[in-house]
C-alpha cells in the first residue's frame, strides 16, 4: 500500500483491476470506488487531447477525462501484467497533472474466484455490467444467473461502448480478459487465451490497443471467428457485423 | 411484396408478388421522399421500410441461393463500401466490411468515367497499376498521371486496377471471386482482378432479401 494512508481516503478512482489485497483494504474503510474505465461522465472526450494522442486506447481516454472531472482522493492504477504499458503511460500523465496520489499497483494475483456470469444465460450487457461492477469488490456475491450451453462467443475486454453488445443472444459465454476479470485474475494468459472452438465467438478489442494481436492471432485459428477491433463508439457498419456474423453462424437460431 | 435496395448511388426493387417480375433500378438522388417498400436492405434503406435485413446479411442469402458450392468467396463492389463473405465447408469461415479504406469507390470509377467521357465498355484491363488506399485518396494519382502525359483512359484504368487489387486483397485473394454489384459490367474492373471472376450482377442483394419474403 506504500506510503498511503487508505483511512483519509472517501472516494478513489481505480484503473484496471488492482490486486484483491488493495480492493479488499478499501472495502473494509467503506471507501467509494469508481471504474474509471467506465463511463462515467459527459464531458466530451476533446477535453483529453492536449494530453493523450488522439490515436490512442479509448479506454485510457475515458479514465483520464473521468479522473478530470470526477472528486477523488486518490487513484489506484494497475499497471502490471494484467493491464497494458498504456496504463503505466498514462498514470505517468496522472501523476503529473493531478494534486491527488496516482498509486501504481501490479496485480498478479492467481488465485482464481470463479467464472459463473462469464457462461451464464443472461444478456451480455447484463453480464458485462456484472462483471465490471464486481471489479470494486473483494468479495464474490453468487452469480444470480443460471449457467447455459454457449452458443456465441464474446472474447476480450468490455468494450467502451456497451452498444456492441446489443446483438449477442443470452446464450453467449465470455471468453478474453473480460473472464480473467470475473475471476479476479487480470494477468492469467492462460484463461486470457481460452476460447471454444465449437462456438461463433467474436474477438473483439479496442483499437490500439495492444490486445488486437492476441485478438487477431486467436479469430485467426478460431474456425468460426470475427475479429474486430472499435475505436471510441461502435459504427453501424461494426454492429451490422456482429449481426451478420452471429446470423450467418447459427448464432441466433 | 415489393423488395429494396437502397445502395448510395442506385436503388434496385423488386415485387415478388408478381409472377416473373423483373428488378427496376433507380438513381438514388430521384428516389421519392414517400417511397415504401415492405422489406429493405442497403445503408439507406432503413427509413423507407417496415422491415430491414442488413447488407452482409442479404449478400451472403444471395450468395447461397445463387452458389451451390461449399466452399467459396462472394465479394460486393458498391458505391460506398465494398463487403464480402467466405465460406468453407458449407459455414461461413469469414466475412469484412469495409467503410472506410474501401470509401466511394463504385462512386469514384463512375464518376471519372462521366467526368473524363471516357466509355469503360471499349477499355480494357491496363498491364500497370497505381497503388491507391481508396477511391478518394487515388485521384491525386489521376491529376499527377496526366499532368505529366498519360492518357487520361490509362491513368482511370490503373486507378480502376489499384482499387480492384485493394478490393481482391481485402477479400483474402481467393482463386475464384463470385462478384456482385454494378462493377460487375465494368470491364476494366472485372479484368483487373487477378483470379477467375463469376459476375453475379447488381441485383444478388435482392435475391437475399427475396429468400426472407420466402417465409411471409
Amino acid at each position: 500500500m506504500g506510503d498511503y494512508d487508505i483511512s483519509r481516503f472517501t472516494t478513489v478512482g481505480i484503473v484496471g483491476v488492482p490486486p484483491l489485497a488493495v480492493i479488499r483494504a478499501l472495502n473494509e474503510a467503506k471507501v467509494i470506488i469508481h471504474d474509471l474505465d467506465a463511463r462515467l461522465v459527459t464531458a466530451s472526450i476533446d477535453g483529453v487531447s492536449p494530453l493523450l494522442p488522439k490515436v490512442y486506447c479509448a479506454i485510457l481516454r475515458t479514465v483520464v477525462l473521468n479522473a478530470l472531472h470526477l472528486k477523488l482522493d486518490a487513484i489506484f492504477i494497475d499497471v502490471g501484467p494484467g493491464k497494458c504499458d498504456c496504463a503505466l503511460h498514462v498514470s505517468t500523465i496522472l501523476k503529473e497533472i493531478l494534486s491527488i496520489p496516482v498509486i501504481r499497483t501490479r496485480n498478479v494475483d492467481v488465485a482464481g474466484c470463479g467464472t459463473p456470469i462469464s457462461k451464464a444465460r443472461q444478456d451480455l450487457t447484463e453480464k458485462l455490467l456484472a462483471i465490471t461492477e464486481g471489479v470494486k469488490y473483494a468479495t464474490v456475491t453468487p452469480c444470480q444467473f443460471k449457467s447455459c450451453k454457449p452458443k456465441a462467443g464474446f472474447w476480450g475486454v468490455p468494450p467502451r461502448d456497451f452498444s456492441l453488445l446489443e446483438p449477442f443472444p443470452v446464450t453467449t459465454h465470455i471468453y478474453g480478459w473480460t473472464r480473467c476479470m470475473e475471476n479476479k485474475t487480470p494477468a492469467d494468459e492462460v484463461l486470457e487465451a481460452y476460447c471454444n472452438p465449437k462456438v461463433p465467438t467474436v474477438f473483439f478489442a479496442q483499437s490500439f490497443c495492444a490486445k488486437t494481436a492476441l485478438a487477431k492471432f486467436l479469430a485467426d485459428r478460431h474456425p468460426q471467428a470475427l475479429y474486430l477491433d472499435v475505436d471510441f463508439t461502435t459504427s453501424s457498419s461494426a454492429k451490422a457485423k456482429v449481426q451478420a456474423f452471429l446470423e450467418l453462424s447459427g448464432a441466433l437460431s | 411484396m415489393i423488395l429494396g435496395d437502397f445502395g448510395t448511388s442506385y436503388c434496385k426493387f423488386l415485387n415478388v408478388a408478381e409472377d416473373g417480375s423483373q428488378p427496376t433500378i433507380l438513381s438514388t438522388k430521384e428516389l421519392p421522399g414517400n417511397l415504401h417498400v415492405d422489406l429493405a436492405t442497403g445503408h439507406n434503406g432503413r427509413r423507407f421500410a417496415d422491415r430491414y435485413v442488413n447488407e452482409l446479411i442479404a449478400l451472403a442469402r444471395g450468395g447461397e441461393s445463387m452458389i451451390a458450392e461449399p466452399e467459396y468467396v462472394l465479394l460486393d463492389c458498391g458505391s460506398r463500401d465494398i463487403k464480402f463473405v467466405a465460406y468453407k465447408d458449407g459455414k461461413l469461415k469469414d466475412m469484412g466490411w469495409n467503410t472506410e479504406c474501401g470509401a466511394s469507390m463504385g462512386f469514384t470509377i463512375e464518376l471519372l468515367e462521366k467526368y473524363y467521357d471516357l466509355d469503360y465498355q471499349k477499355m480494357g484491363a491496363p498491364e500497370s497499376t497505381f497503388s491507391v488506399t481508396c477511391g478518394v485518396l487515388g485521384m491525386s494519382h489521376i491529376f499527377d498521371a496526366v499532368i505529366s502525359g498519360m492518357p487520361v483512359s490509362e491513368a482511370v484504368a490503373r486507378l480502376i486496377k489499384g482499387i480492384a487489387l485493394n478490393a481482391y486483397r481485402f477479400c483474402g485473394s481467393p482463386d475464384r471471386l463470385y462478384l456482385s454489384g454494378g462493377l460487375c459490367a465494368n470491364p476494366v474492373f472485372v479484368g483487373s482482378l487477378p483470379c477467375e471472376v463469376v459476375p453475379l450482377g447488381r441485383y444478388l442483394l435482392l435475391k437475399g432479401l427475396s429468400r426472407y419474403a420466402e417465409f411471409d
